[in-house]
């Protein structure tokens, strides 16, 4: 079976960092958030992979190529309007797929701990007919929420439903459609929910119900939330045999550390925790569960990480406090900067996306800092400020001002 | 229990076999194994585990050979470990053996068989019976002859499937109360506990009675008495349960299937004919005395029928559970007694309904599986339709049931003159609203559980609080509560709660709380009354109420909103409600939601 990723969308609630990047392209866990897709079609030998880009699509191009390097297959679909919504995106692929076969079409930024695809293959080994995962929400009033009928047919869908009909199982972005739907797309005028919703009329929509854990990432503090629901998953630590441990080093619970890493005496890791490849770790750094190195970072002494993702190539100076945060590429942060990562008065933190404040409904947040930042020595960084890529702060501040 | 399969045919059938056991594993999971006659002897598999955990260990598809039986286990004699799994053999493994029950004379059995140089390798007491069958073959020199000569010499309850290397074109299988079955194939024949082992590959069956053994072949079978060795015409029946149904489909769970799928099982119980209905609620009603009997679930629901009966005929018909019911009962020929049971194998309730039906008494029973042994002793027998149910844990049974005692208690009333027949109509009026009333709610209010459901599955210790009728609803929940998710849940009756219980109340307690509709407004007092004894205490309360309410009050700290309905189906919503609370929290424990640990689908032991 083919598959097809929608990776072209803007995604521009993610800030700041899908200014720079498309969605997929996110670090979760140590690894693209495409990757990870891509990972687990592959465990269920899907590896015949069409991808759509759209939104700075030569990041994603430049990074997986042939697929080759992933162990698969990938073929790129242009979307010439990245705005121009999925519906248009599923269509501009229809001649990478063949009449009378169906086909897996994925959400590129929709992720799942285990394997969804599986299971969906599993829903569709039964019916042998299109079938779309669902799954269970606390927010569903974001998604599609289907109506189901015993025998497992969506019944309706109803995009983004008011409050009294609130609580329905919702779209998981995982299906498996037949050729025949890219017609029925046509005819529905390149509305995805219209297509879908003219199957579920007609009986022809099998729910397959997914129970594990799942997240859309809509907001950047998605990011945090996927990431621990990835490295939950984590059994055991591994340490790749070049990485150089300077004595004195503790380590617990599952961890990967990469290639080329060096880390300093006095460092204590608590994993679940991920160091990418030829990264430096200086020495007394505490290193707290959920926190995600990304390659070709520096790490100070004396420096404290918690719940801390690093896409890479980032450098944090001495005896600084990152928590519940989310470090873009390239950033420079100076010594002794301290992020605020609570809410005041014990009350969950806030943050502006866009025009909006956004309630996050976490507790614990610390800042979402875009793709080449610098920020300077003895800064405090303020609970659920979001800093734009490229934005230089002076030393010595309390940001925002 | 456990579950035994046989299949013999033209073809290799190593890999139907091994499905076959597949769909029994809800009978008993603990160990399987396999015995096939490839033509150059029997041989064995077996190993503990789940069935996909024995394939991964032993290859049992990969075995090969025309004919063969299988065995999944669930442990009464002897531990679970690879020697007491079945498939058994003789000495010099010329006989295999399966069963299902217990052989209560084995230990004599075997001491003699030791006596006499025979070797056994297990703890159990089903090995004596490949033994005897070398013993009585060398003798005899007939299999069939020896095969009889061993059934009478087994006492107890069981039914067992038998191959030799002598007879390389049949398989002998015999029935004494444990649930038999054989399945008539275009290639093949098939041997089963129950329709499950082989509803994928025919549906076409014969029900042996208990007594009778049975000679299969690939295209044949005779079923013979064990006593004379008599023929017996049989007649075949036609199971109409789609295959699509024994299935899990695109459900993470059969629990959540089966949840999914009480809708139809109440069309399916109010499709019940009026006149079985009528025929029972008349017996009833001419009785002295009937008593309401179940055990665990069905105790449960029995309870909710006495105060059916209660409500809509103002009489009395005490439920009691059946392991108990021989200590309590009176019963003679003026009694009724009816008896509940999804599978109709219940241990515990067949030997009160045996005990019963010695006195003299009339029986009843609602059962869901055609042919179970409790049909055979019953004067009475409805069966609910609910198509299989594979969860351990029951759900779309227990309602289907409701469904039909409410169904009896009106018709009751209406036999005895206290209600009359357009009163009778509006209750099942009423009833007929259930099934989309209930879908709808599975749409709506899903999420909204599963999110409580995940807040909350670090509570140990919960409280199950109803009166009246939704009292039953209590109970059933809790034990829902207990079986699915592991997790210790009480239910009680609310003016129960301050005489003892109320002592422990405090902000670390959590209680829910069945709040009756508005419209029943002594209950519905009352009931609040016990939430304000919770909340004086600073205890926490999940309240399961009914959209008409007014809430202004923040007597709650959590509640879970069902749509309005009559009195009559919103025990059912609420208890629809719990289930699926029970069961997200399961999964928030990543419990094993279909097959719980220590239970079995149906307990055929004391």
């Amino acid at each position: 079976m083919k598959a097809l990723i929608l990776a072209a969308g803007e995604g521009r609630d993610v800030v700041p960092f899908t200014s720079t990047r498309p969605k997929p392209m996110i670090r979760i866990a140590g690894r693209y958030l495409l990757e990870h897709t891509i990972q687990k079609l592959n465990e269920c030998g899907i590896n015949d992979v069409n991808i759509v880009v759209g939104h700075m699509q030569n990041k994603v191009i430049d990074t997986f190529q042939g697929g080759g390097d992933f162990g698969t297959n990938i073929h790129y679909v242009r979307q010439q309007d990245a705005r121009a919504g999925i519906g248009q995106a599923v269509s501009e692929a229809k001649d990478r797929f063949i009449p009378g076969e169906y086909f897996m079409l994925i959400y590129g930024d929709v992720l799942a701990s285990q394997n969804i695809f599986r299971h969906t293959l599993q829903a569709f080994g039964v019916s042998r007919s299109a079938v779309a995962s669902v799954n269970l929400t606390p927010s569903p009033e974001m998604f599609g929420n289907v109506y189901l009928d015993p025998r497992m047919k969506i019944t309706r869908i109803i995009e983004k439903p008011l409050k009294e009909h609130r609580g329905n199982y919702v779209l998981s972005g995982v299906f498996i459609l037949p050729y025949s739907f890219f017609s029925v797309l046509e005819e529905a005028g390149n509305s995805m929910e219209l297509a879908l919703s003219q199957m579920a009329g007609k009986n022809q929509l099998n729910a397959s119900i997914w129970e594990g854990g799942w997240i859309d990432v809509a907001y950047p503090w998605d990011i945090l939330n996927a990431n621990q629901l990835l490295m939950n998953e984590w059994e055991k630590a591994v340490i790749d045999k070049t990485v150089a441990l300077k004595g004195n080093v503790t380590i617990e619970g599952p961890v990967i550390i990469e290639e080329g890493v060096e880390i300093r005496s006095g460092t204590i890791i608590q994993g679940p925790a991920f160091i990418g490849r030829n990264s430096f770790i200086g020495n007394n750094v505490l290193i707290r569960n959920f926190t995600a190195v990304g390659p070709e970072s520096t790490i100070g002494y004396g420096v404290e990480l918690k719940n801390c993702i690093m896409f890479g190539r980032s450098t944090v100076g001495r005896l600084s406090f990152i928590g519940d945060s989310v470090i873009g590429t390239g950033v420079d942060i100076g010594s002794g900067t301290m992020t605020i990562n609570r809410g005041e008065l014990g009350k969950s933190v806030k943050t502006r996306v866009h025009e909006a404040v956004i309630d996050t409904g976490l507790k614990k947040l610390g800042a979402f800092v875009g793709d080449d930042v610098i920020i300077g020595a003895g800064n405090t960084i303020i609970a659920g400020t979001v800093i734009n890529a490229g934005v230089s702060i002076p030393h010595n501040h309390s940001y925002p001002m | 229990m456990c579950g035994i399969s046989g299949i013999i045919g033209s073809k290799n059938i190593s890999g139907q076999l091994l499905n076959s056991i597949r769909n029994l594993e809800y009978r008993g999971y603990d160990s399987c194994g396999m015995a096939l006659n490839n033509g150059k002897g029997i041989s064995v598999k077996k190993n503990v585990g789940f069935v996909d955990d024995v394939e991964r260990k032993e290859g049992l598809s990969r075995m090969g050979g025309k004919m063969g039986i299988a065995h999944t286990r669930w442990a009464t004699h002897g531990s679970v470990s690879q020697a007491n799994t079945h498939p058994h053999l003789s000495c010099r493994g010329d006989f295999a053996c399966v069963h299902n029950g217990i052989i209560s004379n084995y230990r004599a059995l075997r001491e003699s068989l030791q006596k006499e140089g025979h070797k056994f390798l297990s703890e159990t007491d089903t090995e004596v019976i490949p033994h005897l069958m070398e013993k009585n073959f060398e003798s005899l020199k007939d299999v069939e002859k020896a095969f009889v000569a061993t059934l009478r010499q087994l006492e107890g309850t069981f039914a067992i499937a038998m191959i030799s290397i002598y007879e390389q074109d049949r398989i002998y299988c015999a029935k004494f109360e444990s649930p038999l079955i054989l399945g008539l194939g275009k290639d093949a024949n098939y041997i089963g506990s129950d329709f499950n082992a082989f509803i994928e590959y025919t549906k076409t069956a014969v029900i042996l009675d208990s007594g009778e053994y049975a000679i299969v072949t690939g295209d044949s079978f005779t079923v013979k008495e064990s006593l004379g060795m008599e023929p017996v015409e049989k007649e075949t029946i036609n199971i109409s349960w789609d295959v699509e149904m024994s299935k899990k489909g695109g459900y993470p769970h059969y629990m959540l299937k089966e949840i999914y799928e009480q809708p139809q099982a109440i069309v399916n119980a109010m499709g019940v004919d009026r006149e079985k209905i009528r025929e029972i609620a008349e017996a009833m009603a001419r009785s002295e005395r009937t008593y309401l009997l179940g055990v665990g679930t069905t105790f449960y629901v029995a309870k909710y029928g006495q105060y059916c009966f209660s409500d809509i005929s103002g009489c009395f018909l005490p439920s009691i559970s059946s392991d108990e019911f021989t200590n309590l009962a009176e019963v003679d020929e003026k009694t009724t007694v009816l008896a509940l049971s999804q599978s109709g194998e219940t241990y515990d309730t067949l030997s009160a309904v045996r005990f019963a039906k010695e006195r003299g008494a009339k029986i009843a029973v609602v059962v869901n599986v055609i042919g179970s042994s409790l049909s055979r002793l019953a004067d009475y027998t409805v069966l609910q339709g609910s198509g299989p149910e594979i969860c351990v844990i029951s759900t779309k049974a227990a309602v289907s049931q409701m469904v039909i005692l409410t169904r009896l208690a009106a018709e009751f009333a209406c036999a005895r003159g206290k209600i009359n027949e357009s009163q009778r109509d509006e209750i099942e009026k009423n009833l007929l609203q259930l099934p989309e009333t209930i879908q709808r709610m599975l749409n709506e209010k899903s999420g909204f559980i599963h999110t409580l459901a995940h807040k909350y599955s670090h509570i140990k210790n919960w409280l199950y609080l109803g009166r009246g009728i939704y009292y039953p609803v209590a109970l059933e929940s809790a034990l829902k509560m207990k079986e699915v998710s592991y997790v210790h849940a009480e239910g009680m009756p609310g003016g129960f709660l301050k005489h003892g219980t109320i002592a422990m109340i405090d902000s670390e307690h959590y209680a829910v709380v069945f709040v009756p509709p508005k419209e029943d407004k002594k209950l519905f007092d009352l009931t609040m009354g016990s939430i304000e004894e919770i909340k004086a205490r600073k205890g926490f309360v999940l309240g399961f109420y009914f959209n008409s309410l007014d809430m202004n009050n923040d007597l709650f700290d959590e509640r879970i909103t069902l749509p309005s309905i009559n009195a009559v189906s919103a025990p059912f919503l609420q208890l629809v409600a719990a289930q699926l609370f029970a069961y997200f929290t399961a999964t928030a424990l990543k419990r094993n939601i279909d097959k719980p640990r220590s239970l079995a689908k149906s307990v055929t032991v004391a």
